[in-house]
């Protein structure tokens, strides 16, 4: 088509702006105010990009360094040595267990004659706390050359006397004691002097009695206490061989390793050798070199010693696994108590599985080849499942994931289930329910949280609700609840609640908001359509703005996960994977923690070796958590979110 | 449905069920939301019972002095053989020793909890000035973009992105990144590059050196400034949008260009806003402890930052030795490793045994700590809402 021309105009726009514009280096000074301020803006941007980059710089070469700490722990045969060791631990599960049982046992016939004599001892131990200075200052006089004379020491006598006789009186003294026996106690104790270490002789009676019972008891329960013994036994000849092995091969590592410090000591001497251009440095340098040059340790050679006793090794583990299956089936069915009796009933069923992970073991040994490869899937695997992370062990570093990841999860989880329901009742309370007088209380005390710093929250779990929630567990009437009465002060459950208490203020104040978004609409048809207040609440409102409440409970988790503080000072800094054939009881255990593994570990080991790495490792995994777990938020908030009215 | 007899009122609701089931349902809500109300005046009123007791004091002048101008030492207990307990420093111990003579009955010694905790105080000022100057500077910058010079597309979408991303970093990876960037690989000047230097450029009379500032107070400070970041953002963001659209429209339409509005239409209303709620970006950066763990914080310190170990210049020395010596100790405010209170509530509740000495150190600086971050927390909290009734536009 024929488009007509347009007569050309001069510009109007650049007439009648025509100004003197300044300019800095031919671009004009608006333009780079914007580019300030938009490279400030980026700096979100590269500040991410920057933790990555420098998570990885220190972290990513751990998988190289750990492979290579693999290979030795394979080639100087500590696998080999694992092999036959790592099951026979359970030997020592299955004897504690047996150990339990028998002293549960014993404990039916002797336990009124010892609690009668650990009390007797209590009692004596209190009176000579109280008594300390009188009697210390008693007996330095004694010792005194030339000696006091007697009036003064007379005087120190009846002076202690008289504070052992206050002492005694103001005891109180268990009902174990019948009221003569008290008043005997009372009297002896009255009487305890420095000079006599004998025990007074109602004591003796009573740790007397005490021997006759538990003699009485162990030849009663002698099956019993003769398997458990014969079990403990049997694991010995084994043993002397594994631990023979085992330290051939410790010998073989730590040969490895120097000459590998040597080595690369020497390449590096030799290195700067050939830079040196001054000849006298460098002959020096040369010499340096050669001094540090070390015989190669023969892997092959060194190895050979110890899979040429796998036979031996294989049928020491068939004798053992013969005894202990022998002990399981004479293993006596009756112990002193129900308790002790499912313990051994336990045992009973253990040790044939034990025997066939022995045996299993065993079988594994011919398949093993020191100089197999270490490929980076295995590294990669043994990092991210690994179970154990142990460090600065004489025997060998792992570094296993699992603990730490299972111990975030279970605190988290736990943090979460608790936080939940709290924060988003007192949302939906202060939302819809509250007049605006307690609306003023509720939400500024609920922030206020925000700003109570983590570590103080972790200072109040050691010193308070660790306490608390000791105590609690000992109260009688809550002993049904699984895990009471707990062990440890200091464990997942109690980090759990503060760590919920700290996710509060963020999920209530989300919550909140969703709620609020609610569109007014939806609200004014429910109460049209005759609904009541709660009806509306909870078959309108908050299916309405729960695609806000899942988000704000998934950030929630990522401030949990993400916090140190409080999972250092209070879930007990104990890496093992928590044991969960305790049943829900397991919650009361200790834990640690991939953000408390990080704060406490890395102050302590030197930059650049596998620890470190390692360490950067767990901060990478962390870091990549994190971004998961908002992105997650963010993808629940826009998929469940209501069509706008 | 039984017959409705005349007297009572037809159209009453029906009161029984619903009725009882709404008021069971409400107070149920209620009681749930006050269990944290309750809870949180428990903690902080078990703090106060235990931690007041330690900073003030029933005399003259009512608090207590030593405990808020002393450095942290280890506390000596001496016990005599009446049983009376003295209390010393290391210095007084021995003189102790001394008078008590023969009457000396032992000796216990217990680390950190003695002295007062000036240490720590001063650390976490510094750590906070030097954190909050950076984040409010490209904080701030970044909202004025966001806010004003932003459009929508692609680079507005990506930076909301990563602050929202920010936000949700754990802070002990902020604390590993700080020891990657700041402390092992930050620019400094030097002499002599060191070994492990990343790189160093020669610039004839120095070297720039990428090797780190080592742990003091310049990286703990820009550690904290990016944990910070996110809050001082999205803050001073809202600020700016608080300011009505007019202003900026009026301003343009008498020929203003766009930085001459913001400096002079719109900045000058948001200020106030964007320093009170930096002021949360404060008590946020003195409450964290992770990130400065590895940057910045020492467990302990007998000095002060700017009281650095210079050797004795000779007697003759020039003015200008002195003076060299002067400012070298005056940017150990910047190069020097501090205690800082959050480190130091950790170290006295992780590192040492407990015992009733260890706990007075520790509700002690726990109370003067929470008093600190409650009170910043607080006065962001007022100011906010008397600016609010001030600027309502």
């Amino acid at each position: 088509m024929d488009r007509p021309t347009t007569p050309s105009r001069p510009p109007l726009r650049s007439v009648l702006l025509r100004s003197r514009k300044h300019t800095v280096l031919g671009v004009d000074p608006q333009h780079l105010i914007r580019w300030f301020f938009g490279g400030n803006a980026s700096i979100a941007v590269i500040v991410l990009v920057l933790i990555m980059t420098f998570l990885l710089r220190e972290g990513i070469d751990f998988l190289p360094t750990y492979r290579h700490e693999l290979q030795t722990y394979r080639r100087a045969g500590l696998e080999f040595c694992d092999i036959i060791d790592q099951p026979l631990q359970q030997n020592q599960t299955l004897s504690s267990s047996l150990r339990q049982a028998v002293s549960a046992s014993l404990e039916t016939l002797s336990k009124s004659a010892r609690d009668r004599r650990d009390a007797a001892f209590l009692l004596k131990r209190q009176i000579e706390d109280k008594t300390t200075q009188t009697s210390e200052s008693l007996s330095q006089a004694l010792e005194k050359t030339p000696p006091l004379p007697p009036e003064e020491l007379a005087v120190l006598r009846s002076e202690l006397q008289k504070a052992a006789a206050a002492a005694a009186a103001s005891l109180t003294y268990t009902d174990l004691f019948s009221a003569a026996e008290r008043e005997q106690l009372q009297r002896e104790f009255a009487a305890l002097t420095p000079e006599v270490t004998d025990l007074p002789p109602l004591l003796q009676t009573l740790a007397a009695d005490f021997t006759a019972k538990d003699r009485e008891a162990r030849t009663k329960f002698a099956s019993l206490v003769q398997a458990q013994e014969e079990f403990e036994a049997a694991t010995e000849p084994l043993q002397e061989v594994v631990d023979e092995l085992k330290q051939h091969a410790q010998e073989t590592k730590e040969n490895a390793v120097e000459f590998e410090v040597l080595e690369t000591n020497r390449l590096r001497l030799l290195e700067a050798a050939a830079k040196e251009k001054d000849p006298v440095e460098k002959a020096s340098l040369t010499k340096e070199a050669e001094a540090s040059f070390t015989e190669a340790v023969n892997l092959a050679e060194r190895i050979q010693a110890i899979t040429s006793r796998a036979t031996e090794l294989r049928e020491q583990v068939e004798k053992y696994a013969l005894v202990i299956e022998k002990a399981a089936a004479v293993l006596p069915t009756d112990a002193g108590t129900g308790v002790a009796r499912t313990m051994v009933n336990d045992v009973r069923a253990g040790i044939p599985v034990h025997a066939q992970a022995m045996r299993k073991a065993a079988a594994q040994l011919d398949s093993w080849r020191w100089d197999k490869p270490v490929s980076i899937f295995t590294v990669v695997g043994a990092f991210f499942f690994g179970t154990s992370w142990i460090t600065n062990s004489s025997w060998q570093d792992f570094f296993g994931f699992v603990p730490l990841l299972s111990g975030s999860l279970v605190i988290a989880f736990i943090a979460i289930l608790i936080a939940t329901p709290v924060s988003v009742v007192a949302a939906i309370y202060t939302n819809q329910f509250a007049s605006e007088r307690e609306k003023e209380l509720i939400k500024p005390v609920i922030e206020f949280i925000q700003a109570i710093p983590s570590v103080v929250l972790g200072f109040i779990g050691i010193s308070l609700v660790g306490n608390l929630i000791k105590d609690v567990s000992e109260w009688s009437w809550l002993q049904w609840i699984p895990g009471f009465p707990i062990q440890e002060r200091l464990n997942m459950f109690n980090a759990g609640c503060l760590l919920a208490f700290m996710a509060v203020p963020t999920m209530f104040s989300l919550s909140e908001d969703a709620l609020n978004n609610v569109p007014r609409a939806y609200i004014d048809a429910s109460d049209a359509l005759g609904a009541t207040k709660l009806q509306t609440v909870f078959r309108v409102i908050v299916p309405a703005g729960i695609s806000g409440i899942l988000s704000a409970i998934l950030l929630g988790l990522g401030r949990v996960i993400g916090e140190t503080m409080v999972v250092l000072l209070v879930a007990g800094n104990r890496i093992a994977i928590p044991d969960f054939s305790a049943g829900p009881g397991a919650i009361f255990q200790p834990a640690h923690t991939l953000t408390g593994i990080i704060a406490q570990e890395l102050g302590e080991v030197s930059r650049g070796s596998s620890h470190w790495q390692a360490l950067f490792m767990v901060g990478i995994v962390l870091f990549v958590i994190s971004l998961l777990v908002n992105w997650c938020a963010r993808a629940v908030a826009r998929r469940f979110e209501p069509h706008k009215a | 449905m039984s017959p409705v007899s005349i007297t009572e009122n037809p159209f009453a609701g029906d009161n029984s069920g619903i009725q009882k089931r709404e008021t069971i349902a409400r107070w149920a809500l209620r009681v749930g939301s006050y269990i944290v109300v309750f809870i949180t005046v428990a903690i902080m009123l078990h703090i106060f019972i235990k931690g007041a007791p330690v900073t003030f004091q029933s005399k003259w002048p009512f608090v207590n002095t030593q405990f808020l101008t002393e450095l942290p030492a280890t506390l000596h207990v001496i016990e005599d053989k009446q049983g009376n307990h003295y209390e010393t420093d290391v210095n007084g111990a021995d003189a102790i020793k001394k008078k008590l003579g023969d009457n000396f009955r032992a000796e216990k010694t217990i680390s950190y909890s003695g002295g007062g905790i000036l240490g720590p105080i001063v650390g976490t000022a510094l750590l906070v000035i030097v954190s909050v100057g950076v984040a409010l500077f490209l904080g701030v910058a970044c909202a004025i973009y966001l806010s004003e010079y932003a459009k929508h597309g692609k680079f507005l979408e990506m930076v909301r992105l990563a602050i929202l991303n920010l936000a949700g970093v754990p802070s002990v990876v902020f604390g590993l990144f700080g020891l990657g960037a700041f402390v092992l690989t930050a620019p400094v000047f030097v002499d002599v590059p060191a070994d492990r230097s990343v790189f160093a450029i020669p610039l004839g009379f120095t070297t720039l050196s990428f090797e780190g500032w080592d742990t003091c107070v310049l990286s703990g400070g820009f550690t904290l400034a990016f944990v910070i970041l996110p809050v001082i953002i999205t803050a001073s963001e809202q600020c700016l949008q608080a300011v009505p659209q007019g202003f900026r429209e009026t301003s343009m339409a008498l020929g203003a260009t766009r930085w001459q509005t913001i400096r002079y239409s719109v900045l000058p209303f948001a200020t106030p806003g964007i320093l009170t709620s930096s002021i949360l970006g404060i008590a946020r950066a003195a409450g964290e402890t992770a990130p400065i763990m590895f940057t910045a914080a020492l467990a302990f310190k007998d000095k002060l930052p700017w009281q650095k170990d210079l050797p004795p210049l000779p007697a003759d020395a020039s003015i200008f030795a002195h003076w060299e010596q002067s400012v070298s100790r005056f940017l150990g405010i910047f190069t020097e490793s501090v205690q800082a209170l959050p480190y130091h509530i950790y170290t006295l509740a992780a590192k040492i045994p407990q015992n009733e000495y260890a706990e007075r150190a520790q509700y002690g600086s726990v109370f003067v700590f929470l008093v600190l971050v409650a009170s910043l927390a607080a006065s962001s909290v007022l100011l906010r809402k008397r600016l609010r009734a001030k600027y309502r536009w």
